[in-house]
């Protein structure tokens, strides 16, 4: 990883005698775009807003670029101004009185640039976002997803070190969503600005990142890759919270059976499961995702080792995919597969799945 | 150094209150206490001097005892006069508020817009203004209408403005457009699908209206009905104007009584006061119970439109009784005000009319007239400047730092709504009669005594837009770089800007209308409009207070104009 551009050390902010962040540690680097995703209330928009500077922690670290800005230790908080970073906030916080060059302009002008740098910003700034005809326009009368633009443009118009993102979507349409998730990433590649990302949404979240950090209840659960965090949670949480997952009770067999590789009982029979760490003996699920099940009709095939038979429960068709509830051995299982594979309910089926997607969960 | 790390790794807290008291506290903290000094020292002296049994006029009084309420006891017809009174103008101003609301919010009249704006303006009317065109229209004998009457060769009277009804129905003029408003606000604030499923699931018209409508609307008439009602029990102008000449005295007037007597019985006056206080005390605790019970989940503060009926030939009917209450509050007054401030006698019969303008040439040539005048602009103006700044900034403590007490903050400041008018006038006359500082009988008193009372006037005022303001949007202005001076200035300001032209019109719109605590506070060399309509009435000159009451009016209409206009300018940018 490239060298480290924001650290957080045993961060604490504490509302009253609520701890609405306890104990976060995080290093992010040069360039890096890191979100930050979990339920409302998990402390991620508070994480996010220590690290501006808009909400003073109880306690822990956070340097910017090497330099403190907050230290509990030190008794040193840098006032939102001075730690160099920008922010989207979700609610846009686009100024009416001002048109929309001057909200994109104001970052440059606290900095006293001259004039023509100004300009000459501003409508760099505004091409990104593609507003520059609106340049003149009030900010007042404009829709949404031109809010959104102009917030992106003020945000990265005075070529800020950091990015922070405080649920930047959360209030558009679905498909206006999906189009500037696109083009966030585009502009994130393309400025190669160290970001930080807050959202709920854990598509968002997978789409968009160079890592997640999953929250929860003030606590990070996982840090990853957005494939380690889909393919291999760590925690109940994370399995259940990131993409859509079956959560299979039952009980851990003691010794590997094999490299990462572990045995378990559940419903009568033992599945294959991958681990990441030699269990301790004391874990009861394993996690399968929905969409690495195959289905196949009953006894047909071998090979693969987790093989269960079954009965298609209910069958819901959603275009893009179809989703089987299938009766098991080892509980109601959810199964998702392209339209293409056709099953009727009712009808018996064989489910199968590799070991290596089937994830031992910690206690 | 050791010790600072040490501390701070077990003890988080310590940290925190190291750095404290912070400026914000500090500054929170003398606010407090100067605000609470400013509300609460003038009372301190009226319940000493309700207490006071000695009979002479001094602080701390020789003797205390409950004896001033015992003698209350005597004053029953007073008090039962006073809650008559107002639970008459109550009933009237709630129909008249209800009616007007629920035709501009719920049915398609025609012109609704402008028809709304029109409402609003009997309450940029006085009391005192009305009830002085309602004694010259409707007093015994000489009152325009008996005039008309017996000029058309009528037997008797057939009004009488000189009696409770007069009271109230003057009352309730003014009182109606506070109903309006109040209980339009909660009739907008509902969600119309929730009358739109009561329909859906097979309930009526009027079913939907009885089980749906009614109950969601219910908390807020009878908010209003409580709220208007302590206003009326601490009204005075009305019951002064309408109410001595037929000898029906409130508990306002008989303070009034009380004081001018002679010797002045400043004792009674403060228990009349004081019990008066208590009253409104519970009455507005009712309020904030009912308003805070009533708020039902279902009635979010977002404003909804809602569903208009259509009532055909019916809304021409509603159009013409919204029209017309306008005209009974506003227009018929100001006309009967401003035909008698031009004549030597009042009178309708236009043959007997002498015309003149020695009225005006009295009000503006006389100098005491003249100089009260003055006064009240000087006061209108310094007060409304001034107090906007200090209310400013008790808003941003209140609502928007973090600062320990900001809730303390705001109680204190809201408190002076709880005390009718003439009451804290009348502590006020006793706290700066009884302490050295040479302000009684000045300017100084009457702007502080302003200030006080029409503080929760513009905190609200200012607080409505503040809690408008979005607070990212200043928390992003710090983070593009800008101190905080400079998102004080270039953020906050301009958008605080509209709240703050209203809140100085209204401020100074009430200081130049202000009577209740003025009457008390007035001296030789301090002498405001209000007050002076009130002396120029007594002196039986009902064609100079006439001349003075349009003055006055046409000074607050001026600024109710520049007020409609601010605000129609800045809410047609949707922000």
């Amino acid at each position: 990883m490239s060298e480290a551009r924001i650290e957080i050390e045993r961060l604490a902010v504490r509302y009253g005698n609520v701890m609405a962040v306890n104990g976060v540690s995080l290093t992010i680097g040069q360039g890096e775009h890191v979100t930050l995703l979990g339920p409302s209330g998990c402390g991620k928009t508070t994480t996010l807003r220590a690290i501006a500077g808009l909400e003073e922690p109880s306690g822990g670290t956070i340097r910017i670029g090497g330099t403190t800005v907050y230290s509990a230790h030190e008794r040193r908080n840098v006032p939102a101004e001075r730690r160099g970073v920008s922010m989207v906030f979700q609610s846009y916080a686009v100024w009416p009185h001002m048109t929309v060059a001057d909200n994109v302009a104001y970052g440059l002008r606290v900095r006293k640039l001259p004039r023509e740098q100004i300009a000459r910003e501003v409508a760099r700034a505004l091409d990104l976002v593609q507003m520059r005809n609106f340049a003149d326009r009030s900010a007042a009368n404009l829709s949404g997803g031109q809010q959104q633009r102009v917030a992106l443009a003020r945000a990265v118009a005075f070529s800020p070190e950091v990015l922070l993102f405080d649920e930047p979507l959360s209030n558009l349409d679905a498909k206006l969503r999906a189009e500037m998730r696109v083009e966030l990433r585009d502009l994130q590649r393309r400025l190669g600005v160290t970001s930080v990302y807050v959202t709920h949404d854990q598509e968002e979240a997978l789409a968009i990142s160079d890592r997640v950090v999953v929250m929860n209840v003030g606590g990070i659960e996982q840090i990853g890759t957005p494939e380690d965090i889909y393919n291999r949670p760590k925690t109940r949480f994370v399995a259940d919270f990131v993409g859509s997952a079956n959560l299979i009770a039952g009980q851990v067999k003691p010794g590997a059976a094999g490299p990462g590789c572990v045995a378990f009982a559940a419903g009568g029979l033992e599945l294959q499961a991958s681990a990441a760490h030699p269990p301790r003996g004391d874990e009861d699920r394993v996690a399968v995702r929905t969409a690495y099940i195959d289905i196949a009709p009953a006894d047909s095939g071998t090979g693969a080792s987790n093989r269960i038979g079954g009965t298609i429960r209910q069958r819901l068709f959603h275009g893009d995919f179809i989703q089987y509830i299938v009766d098991s051995p080892i509980g109601q299982l959810t199964v998702r597969r392209p339209p293409t594979e056709m099953f009727d309910e009712g009808c018996a089926v064989t489910l199968s799945f590799a070991p290596e997607h089937c994830i031992l969960l910690q206690a | 150094m050791t010790d600072i790390v040490r501390s701070g790794a077990t003890l988080p807290e310590g940290v925190r209150w190291g750095r404290l008291p912070s400026a914000q506290t500090v500054t929170s903290v003398a606010v407090l206490v100067f605000c609470a000094g400013l509300v609460g020292y003038p009372l301190v002296y009226l319940v000493a001097e309700s207490l006071n049994v000695s009979g002479e006029d001094v602080f701390p009084p020789a003797e205390m005892g409950l004896g001033n309420y015992t003698d209350l006891i005597d004053d029953w017809h007073v008090l039962a006069n006073t809650a008559f009174v107002a639970c008459l103008a109550t009933v009237m101003a709630l129909v008249i508020g209800f009616l007007a609301a629920w035709s501009l919010t719920r049915t398609r009249l025609p012109g609704r817009p402008q028809l709304e704006r029109l409402m609003q303006l009997p309450y940029y009317m006085t009391p005192l203004v009305g009830a002085l065109a309602w004694s010259i229209l409707a007093a015994p004998r000489t009152g325009f209408v008996n005039q008309l009457w017996h000029g058309l060769g009528g037997p008797g009277d057939i009004v009488n403005a000189y009696s409770p009804f007069g009271i109230a129905w003057v009352m309730a003029l003014f009182e109606g457009t506070v109903a309006f408003v109040m209980i339009s606000a909660a009739m907008k604030s509902m969600d119309p699908a929730l009358e739109e499923s009561a329909r859906v699931m097979g309930a009526g018209k009027w079913r939907t209206m009885l089980t749906v409508t009614l109950p969601l609307v219910m908390p807020g008439v009878l908010g209003a009905a409580i709220f208007v009602f302590a206003e009326m029990l601490g009204s005075f102008a009305a019951a002064f104007v309408l109410g001595l000449p037929a000898r029906y005295v409130v508990i306002t007037t008989a303070m009034w009584q009380a004081v001018q007597s002679f010797p002045p019985d400043y004792p009674r006056a403060s228990a009349l006061g004081l019990a008066l206080f208590a009253v409104m005390f519970a009455t507005l605790s009712l309020y904030r119970l009912v308003v805070r019970r009533g708020n039902f989940a279902t009635i979010t503060g977002k404003a909804f439109r809602p569903r208009a009926m259509a009532v055909g030939r019916l809304a021409w009917v509603l159009f013409g009784a919204c029209l017309a209450y306008v005209v009974v509050a506003v227009v018929l007054p100001l006309g009967t005000l401003l035909l008698t401030s031009f004549q030597h006698f009042a009178t309708v019969i236009m043959s007997q009319s002498e015309f003149t303008l020695a009225n005006y040439r009295a009000a503006l040539g006389f100098g005491a007239v003249r100089a009260a005048l003055t006064n009240s602009l000087i006061l209108g103006v310094g007060v409304a400047t001034v107090g906007v700044v200090v209310m400013a900034l008790l808003v941003w403590i209140i609502y928007r730092s973090r600062a320990p007490g900001h809730a303390a903050v705001e109680y204190v400041v809201m408190f002076p709504q709880a005390v009718p008018r003439m009451v804290f006038g009348l502590a006020l006359l006793w706290a700066w009669i009884n302490i050295p500082i040479p302000i009684y009988g000045t300017l100084w008193l009457l702007a502080l005594a302003y200030f006080t009372v029409l503080l929760p006037l513009g905190v609200r005022t200012l607080a409505g837009v503040v809690l408008q303001i979005d607070k990212s949007l200043e928390e992003c202005a710090r983070v593009c770089g800008a101190s905080w001076f400079y998102q004080l200035r270039t953020v906050t300001m301009p958008l605080l800007r509209p709240g703050i032209v209203a809140a100085w019109l209204l401020v100074f719109i009430a200081s130049v209308r202000e009577l209740g605590v003025s009457i008390f506070l007035v001296g030789p060399k301090a002498k405001v409009i209000a007050p002076s309509i009130v002396s120029a009435w007594l002196s039986s000159s009902s064609e100079l207070s006439a001349a003075l009451a349009m003055i006055q009016t046409v000074a607050i209409f001026i600024a109710v104009i520049v007020l409609f206009r601010a605000t129609r300018r800045f809410s047609g940018e949707p922000a």
